[in-house]
């Protein structure tokens, strides 16, 4: 098992242009590794749904790949998710599912399935081109770079310990930038970045 | 009836780019029609939830996406639509099939303002129809009517009215697509 921050550290290293769409458990910690006008944060409830508005963003700019780190809980709520990324040849999509096995957001309680479910074997059997389960930080991150080079969809279930993240809000005192703007003005900000960037 | 080859040509119109949803034998016709034309692309979603947020993200990532649904999937939409496409004031043009609504209005002769139980458990009353105008109402998604091609000029106001209030408008359509 590796932690949190091992996990998102090593794909910050290796991020170049890609939009990285985070959600829950990874929204502030993220924040803590990155501040790109790429990053966007689902932090709005709406659980379950980040990784739909990732597919969403990868289907727009195809030649981009768009990270989406997803939390188990989260991931659990949409399953469907799976074979609607598959559907829609959502190639360029890679994504991470935090394994904490616990509601982080809420104090840790078990998530249904705790300990035994293989988000990377329901990954290959909705279709998805890659799927890869790390639980040991160095393999991960020696990996990485082939995962974000290589076409999917892609999986990549980390077994990740447990954190002590809080309530997510979009108030002007939060430290992670982009929580610091209404819902509204951060998804205009973000249509602005990727539509006048250079892929 | 509103006809499908109408409401793809006002889809073109307004430069719409994807459509996402799920279909029911209301709108089969246009989707139908859709898959087989090469302007707008139809999107396949698992549920209708998966839908709002997956529009959300076309919308950031620059296109122009309506949705494709039936009023039963809009109800199963609750918490996303709220979180995406509400709370981002996304300019959303949501297509929603009307089921229940002949039987209803041969019952009741008008959508309630608060259904209750005793409504909602009537054998003559398809339950979804009286629930899906005081919802939209409470969501904050203004709504209007789509029932035959004579009322297609509304389908066009529904384009303009989601981008003046940068907000998602639905248009109820209470006739099958033909």
């Amino acid at each position: 098992m590796m932690t949190k921050d091992e996990a998102l550290a090593a794909l910050a290293a290796c991020r170049t242009n890609e939009v990285v769409v985070t959600t829950m458990g990874t929204v502030r910690p993220w924040a803590a590794h990155s501040s790109h006008e790429l990053d966007f944060a689902s932090a709005d409830s709406a659980m379950g749904h980040a990784a739909d508005l990732a597919i969403g963003i990868a289907l727009a700019h195809p030649a981009r790949k768009v990270v989406c780190l997803n939390g188990d809980g989260s991931m659990l709520m949409t399953l469907g998710t799976l074979v609607t990324a598959v559907a829609n040849r959502a190639l360029n999509l890679v994504l991470f599912v935090m394994q904490n096995e616990t509601y982080e957001i809420t104090g840790n309680q078990p998530i249904p399935g705790a300990g035994h479910v293989d988000y990377a074997t329901m990954a290959r059997a909705a279709g998805f081109a890659r799927a890869y389960s790390f639980d040991e930080a160095t393999t991960y991150a020696a990996a990485l770079p082939e995962i974000l080079r290589l076409e999917g969809p892609t999986l990549v279930a980390l077994r990740v310990a447990p954190g002590r993240e809080g309530p997510l809000g979009r108030e002007g005192k939060e430290t992670a930038a982009y929580l610091r703007l209404s819902a509204r003005d951060e998804v205009r900000r973000f249509r602005g970045a990727i539509t006048g960037s250079a892929g | 009836m509103p006809g499908a080859r109408a409401i793809l040509e006002i889809l073109k119109r307004q430069a719409v780019t994807d459509v996402i949803g799920l279909p029911d034998n209301s709108s089969a016709a246009l989707f139908t029609l859709m898959i087989g034309d090469a302007t707008v692309k139809v999107r396949p979603v698992t549920r209708e939830g998966e839908a709002f947020a997956l529009a959300a993200g076309l919308w950031m990532g620059g296109r122009n996406p309506i949705l494709l649904i039936q009023n039963t999937g809009l109800l199963e939409s609750g918490d996303a639509i709220r979180g995406t496409v509400v709370r981002m004031r996304i300019p959303l043009v949501c297509l929603v099939t009307y089921r229940g609504h002949a039987k209803m209005m041969k019952t009741l002769g008008r959508a309630p303002d608060a259904p209750d139980a005793e409504l909602l458990s009537r054998s003559d009353v398809d339950s979804i129809g009286p629930v899906t105008e005081p919802t939209l109402k409470a969501w904050g998604i203004p709504f209007d009517f789509l029932h035959t091609d004579a009322d297609l000029p509304r389908l066009e106001a529904a384009f303009q009215s989601a981008r003046k209030q940068e907000a998602p408008v639905a248009v109820l359509v209470t006739e099958d697509t033909t």
